[in-house]
């Protein structure tokens, strides 16, 4: 039986420039510590091998202390081997890259640059498809068809890129066949780019990446670990959690009348709050003093997670005359608040225009909460 | 609206219990309790039951709570237009809303369509006030202020206008409107100019300016990977050719093939040296044999050229012979027609001399005859001129001038007037004889005749025959006395002196006479025009021009005609003679230059013939020297074409050395270029190696992949920062402008509403106000002017009642009647102003309610009004 641990995309280098200043160091050693974590459930496993199925680094160009220190936190433990393929943002063109690779590379980790069958253990090869360039625009994959191994032997591909138009990088020119594993008699096709977790048939699957880095995908970092009883066989797929950091998208559905501080603390999450990015998307209707709460109830919960981001596009304002009431039953203020209400619902006005309207009446709410009748 | 009762329950102090206070009036009511009685939670309570929606709990209802927790709950009985209803409101636990008939006891309205109702009640309409009025203890308005701040406005006097603006601005928002304006304001100063524009240093400019630098960051940076992944792309190709340049296999295959160009050359130019020699002996040997073909060539045409000479020379002679004899023939021929010509010249000469005399001749003749008509014409002209002269001057004595002749005959016509007149006028005598008288009246000796009248002027005697003389004295003074007849005789007589004629009829005569003489005068005058047309001087003068003309010499009798033919004929001969003569000369002329042709000719051809019998020597050894020639010239060609046959041999195989050349610089420069090639890439590869390791041990790709990310999130900011600003500018703007516009709307009326009222309040000083604020201006207290423009606490807390009154009448006024609730609203005023205002407010309540909680009791018993008490109350269903 053979079993390793499947894995990708860990862009490690990745800086996060668009998240404040403390949180990015944060989520920087969180990719590079992916690296231990996978070592880590290999031998929790049982597995003695590591594919890496492509942009195992974010740029061709990554620092050079960076680079040393992937390879070298890979080369900690020797019994492991870990099996490196050039990805899309990592691709053969980064000769520098690879070059300094070269140089530095422990003896246990494997460097597959070439499409060439790579040995990685007593009857198992692996059939290597690196990306040659960013868009190689051909199925590299193809050439596994032909490859031929010894008899007995479990062939296992590797490949970095989209089978359908569902690529992280939006490009659907230069697809994998979907069907590669069936083709090329492979035992199983570990393929990197697609960032989460997603099985294309028994023996084709993306692992997803180790440590997200970014709301798309709602579930958790992870990597899996296969075993492959012997040639032919079906493989065993065990996913494991891996992720240091939880990147949540929290839908808020409102219907305009409920306790939106009790709506909010339902859907936040109560557990490893620190390590927790959240996006908190607001949509449905909402009282104008609800919107406020809403506010002030997410900012109140914001410092305990590593990032919140708030969003109430989506969260269209229903304006009530006791919602006006509050802000005065009479007089000038209301008389303020009743035209911009209506500016904000007035049809022929730009989209822009009502926009900055809801936002002043959002506003005056807020100012007439705080300095009250 | 009329408020009749109010009732609560479980409201704050009154937890587990109500207070039912009712009986409510219209005009004034007053509930004067103690402290800590509930008058103030009785009007907490009715404010939230008007104003606080039942599903809410904000800090105001709950205020209303009591500490052991509970439902509060209000209910007011009101009277409206429409009926009397009942207002219930529940608050927290079993919170509830509704509106009541009384009448009908049927439930109106519940939840939701309650507080409609409700708020339907108290709608204030555009910025204007409440349909309720309050006011609070101690303090003007309504608004929640801290005590520091009350006691700061205790302090602080403010002035009518303030205060009134104040209150105005109270009842219709405007003093949070204030503050929330103030907070708008700060909080938009912080991001924004005046103008709209990021303000420096604010966090806006700051989002800004970071988002800027992030951007030119982010510029740069790209460019940077792009020079970085240029560079990494030319290293690779670089790598890529050098290892292509430095294939050994490659190199040895240049190598070998430049050597073997070498080689080729070297036999190339071994070959070349062979053939040059080769073609310089042939180009010998061709000169040879050109040179023996030329002269043997030369020789044999000189032979033929003498013998074509010696024939030429002999036609040469013959032509020049005949030339010779042509030209005399034409010499002799022209001479003749020459000497022709000049003979006919002189005949014509002779013709046209005698035919000039003939001519001459006959003009003299003709000159002389017109001479003596002339002279004839002189005579007669000078007799006409005589004629002329005598007729004038008897003209000039016989003229008489026509007005002398007029006034002549003027005056005689005046006379025989004025004689008929005297007559009529004068003493007359008349006599008529009788038939067979004997005797006679005689005047002077002359009878008078009978019959007639004879005017007698003066004395006049006549004789009468036997008689005597008779006497007769006319004393009249008749013709005397004017004198005119004297007068126009005298001047009659005058005119014909002058004349030097007898009577009118002698003048007349007269100028019939010279009449006649002008007639005749005219005549000589026409006759002598006739004769010299020119006057008499210009006949005179032509005559003397022909006597001066020259008499010809001679008299030739010849016949003129004759004259005439002779010398057309002789003209005719001369010019035959002349054209003759001009046809001869073209012949000489031609045949003079035929002799100098053939002459010249002629001797080129000796010159020639004697230049070619020099070239061929004498003549005795001419066929040897043909022979010799002959013979030179063949051996010389056998050689050249020996030689040429050499030559072409070595030039057939010989190699193109330029070919041979070409292919050596190739291989050469291949060799050469490739080391070059290698070099120049090594030396780029290091280049490049050096600006590939600073940017990658830079992380460019990482930092400008960050610096983007970190752009985008500064767009998001400065996105966030624009909408902020548009929100709060466009708050800015609608919070102004409907503090504008309830402003505009209320304070006048209010100000109109508020002077009488301000008259009851200080009618015990007089107050005078200015027309154009509406406002007070002075206050006349004890024969003193004090200005108005600070006011105690007291005069606040009056005029913050009056001018509610004054909305309360303006809403009147309006069809919306509001009661106006006073809750202590009077805890700094005197007991004496006190009273003033309890006027004013009765004076008011005659159509308004007024609802007054007062703790003065003692005070407020001089109010009057309609009393109300607190009474335990319990709702319907606990």
């Amino acid at each position: 039986m053979f079993r390793f641990v499947h894995s990708s995309d860990l862009h490690i280098g990745k800086r996060f420039g668009n998240l404040p200043e403390d949180l990015r160091g944060r989520l920087r050693e969180a990719r590079h510590q992916s690296i231990g974590c996978l070592a880590g459930l290999a031998r929790a496993n049982g597995a003695s091998v590591v594919l890496l199925a492509g942009d195992t680094f974010d740029t061709e160009t990554p620092a050079p202390a960076m680079l040393r220190q992937s390879l070298a936190a890979m080369g900690d433990d020797p019994a492991i081997r870990w099996i490196i393929l050039p990805g899309n943002h990592d691709s053969r063109v980064a000769d520098e890259l690879w070059r300094t690779a070269l140089q530095h590379v422990p003896a246990n980790v494997r460097l597959a640059l070439e499409p060439e069958p790579v040995d990685v253990a007593p009857g198992a090869v692996v059939l290597p498809a690196p990306c040659t360039t960013r868009r190689p625009g051909r199925d590299l994959s193809e050439w596994m068809d032909g490859a031929a191994t010894d008899d007995g032997t479990l062939r296992i591909g590797l490949a970095h890129g989209a089978i359908r138009d569902f690529s992280e990088e939006g490009s659907g020119s230069d697809v994998l066949a979907p069907d590669r594993a069936a083709r090329a008699g492979l035992d199983y096709l570990a393929l990197g780019d697609w960032h989460g977790l997603t099985r294309i048939d028994a023996r084709t699957w993306y692992s997803g990446t180790p440590e997200p880095d970014r709301f798309k995908h709602r579930e958790p970092g992870r990597a899996i670990v296969v075993s492959i009883e012997g040639p032919g066989a079906e493989p065993t797929v065990t996913p494991a959690e891996t992720g240091a950091f939880h990147w949540r998208m929290l839908d808020l559905r409102l219907f305009g009348d409920e306790d939106v501080n009790e709506a909010l603390a339902q859907v936040l999450p109560t557990e490893m709050r620190r390590q927790t990015l959240l996006r908190v998307a607001a949509q449905g209707r909402t009282r104008l003093p609800a919107k406020a709460e809403l506010n002030a109830a997410v900012e109140q919960a914001a410092p305990d997670f590593a990032h919140v981001i708030y969003e109430d596009d989506a969260l269209a304002t229903v304006c009530e005359s006791g919602d006006l009431d509050r802000i005065d039953h009479a007089g000038a203020l209301r008389q303020a608040a009743e035209t911009l209400l209506a500016e904000s619902d007035d049809p022929q006005r730009a989209e822009a225009e009502r926009d900055i309207a809801r936002g002043a009446l959002a506003r005056l709410f807020s100012y007439c909460e705080e300095a009250p009748s | 609206m009329k408020l009749r009762a109010v009732r609560l329950h479980n409201v704050r102090r009154f937890a587990g219990r109500g207070v039912a206070i009712e009986g409510m009036g219209d005009g004034v009511n007053v509930l004067s309790a103690a402290n800590e009685h509930g008058k103030s939670t009785s009007f907490d309570a009715l404010h939230a039951l008007f104003f606080q929606p039942h599903s809410g709990t904000p800090k105001a209802v709950q205020s209303l709570r009591p500490y052991s927790g509970g439902s509060p709950l209000v209910e007011a009985d009101i009277e409206t237009e429409a009926g009397r209803f009942r207002l219930t409101k529940q608050f927290y636990a079993g919170k509830r809303a509704g509106v009541v008939d009384l009448a009908s006891g049927r439930i109106m309205a519940q939840a939701d369509e309650a507080e409609r109702f409700i708020a339907e009640l108290v709608h204030g309409g555009s910025g204007g006030p409440a349909g309720l009025l309050w006011v609070r203890q101690g303090i003007t308005g309504i608004e929640n202020r801290s005590p520091s701040e009350k006691e700061e406005e205790r302090k602080a006097r403010e002035g009518v206008l303030a205060s009134v603006q104040g209150e105005v601005e109270a009842l219709t928002g405007g003093r949070r409107m204030a503050q929330i304006l103030d907070a708008c304001a700060a909080e938009l100063g912080e991001l924004a100019t005046a103008t709209g524009r990021p303000r420096a240093g604010g966090p806006y400019a700051e989002a800004l300016e970071e988002r800027d630098r992030l951007a030119s960051e982010e510029a740069r940076l790209e460019a940077d990977v792009r020079d970085l992944r240029n560079a990494l792309d030319a290293r690779r190709k670089a790598r890529a050719r050098l290892a292509e340049l430095e294939d050994p296999a490659e190199t040895a295959a240049r190598q070998q093939a430049r050597v073997q160009a070498e080689q080729a050359l070297a036999q190339a130019r071994a070959h070349g040296e062979k053939l040059h020699a080769a073609e310089a002996r042939e180009s010998l040997a061709r000169h040879n044999a050109e040179a023996a073909r030329a002269a043997l060539d030369t020789f044999r045409r000189a032979t033929q050229r003498v013998l074509d000479l010696q024939s030429q020379e002999t036609a040469a002679i013959a032509r020049r012979d005949d030339a010779l004899a042509r030209r005399l023939e034409a010499v002799t021929a022209s001479d003749n027609a020459l000497a022709a010509a000049e003979q006919a010249e002189v005949a014509e000469q002779e013709a046209r001399g005698l035919l000039a005399r003939l001519d001459r001749a006959l003009r003299a003749r003709e000159a002389a005859e017109r001479l003596k008509q002339l002279r004839t014409r002189l005579a007669e002209a000078e007799a006409a001129h005589k004629q002329i002269e005598d007729g004038q001057a008897a003209l000039r004595v016989a003229a008489v001038p026509a007005d002398t002749v007029r006034e002549l005959e003027g005056i005689e016509t005046e006379l025989a007037g004025l004689r008929a007149a005297e007559a009529a006028r004068a003493t007359t005598l008349r006599i008529d004889y009788e038939d067979g008288a004997k005797g006679q009246l005689t005047d002077g000796g002359a009878p008078l005749p009978g019959g007639t009248e004879r005017p007698i002027h003066g004395t006049a005697q006549f004789d009468i025959e036997g008689i005597g003389t008779l006497t007769i004295r006319s004393t009249r003074e008749g013709e005397a006395a004017d004198g005119k007849l004297a007068k126009a005789v005298e001047r009659r007589r005058s005119l014909l002196e002058q004349l030097g004629a007898e009577s009118l009829r002698d003048v007349r005569e007269r100028q019939a006479a010279a009449s006649a003489k002008a007639i005749e005068l005219e005549t000589a005058r026409r006759h002598l025009a006739l004769l010299a047309p020119q006057g008499v001087a210009e006949l005179r003068a032509e005559i003397a021009r022909l006597q001066d003309l020259p008499v010809p010499e001679d008299q030739t009798e010849a016949n003129p005609e004759a004259a005439r033919q002779a010398h057309a004929a002789a003209g005719e001969k001369l010019a035959a003679a002349r054209l003759a003569a001009r046809e001869a000369r073209p012949v000489r002329d031609k045949a003079e230059a035929a002799v100098i042709d053939a002459e010249k000719a002629l001797s080129s051809i000796a010159a020639e013939r004697a230049v070619a019998e020099a070239a061929l020597g004498a003549e005795e050894g001419r066929a040897d020297r043909a022979g010799e020639l002959q013979r030179v010239c063949e051996t010389a060609e056998a050689a050249f074409a020996e030689a040429k046959a050499a030559a072409e041999t070595l030039r057939a195989g010989a190699p193109d050395i330029d070919t041979v050349e070409a292919t050596l610089r190739r291989t050469a420069s291949a060799v050469d270029a490739t080391a070059k090639e290698a070099a120049s890439l090594r030396e780029q590869l290091a280049d490049l190696n050096g600006s590939i390791r600073t940017r990658t041990d830079g992380a460019v790709e990482e930092i400008w992949r960050e610096t983007a990310e970190r752009r985008a999130a500064a767009d998001t900011l400065v996105r966030r920062f624009e909408m902020e600003v548009a929100a709060l500018t466009r708050l800015r703007r609608a919070l102004e402008d409907a503090r504008t516009a309830a402003r505009d709307l209320y304070f006048e009326p209010v100000m109109n509403e508020l002077r009488p009222l301000m008259g009851l309040l200080f009618d015990d000083v007089s107050v005078s106000f200015n027309d154009a604020t509406l406002l007070p201006e002075l206050l006349r207290r004890n024969g003193q002017d004090e200005p108005v423009d600070v006011l105690s606490g007291g005069m606040r807390e009056q005029l913050a009642i009056l001018t509610r009154l004054a909305f309360a009448r303006l809403l009147a006024r309006d069809g919306r009647p509001a009661p106006v609730i006073l809750d202590d609203a009077l805890v700094y005023s005197d007991d004496d102003r006190i009273e003033k205002m309890f006027d004013a407010l009765h004076r008011q309540s005659r159509d308004q309610q007024i609802i007054v909680f007062s703790c003065r009791q003692r005070a407020f018993e001089r109010l009057g009004g309609n009393r109300l008490q607190m009474t335990e109350w319990r709702p319907e269903q606990g």
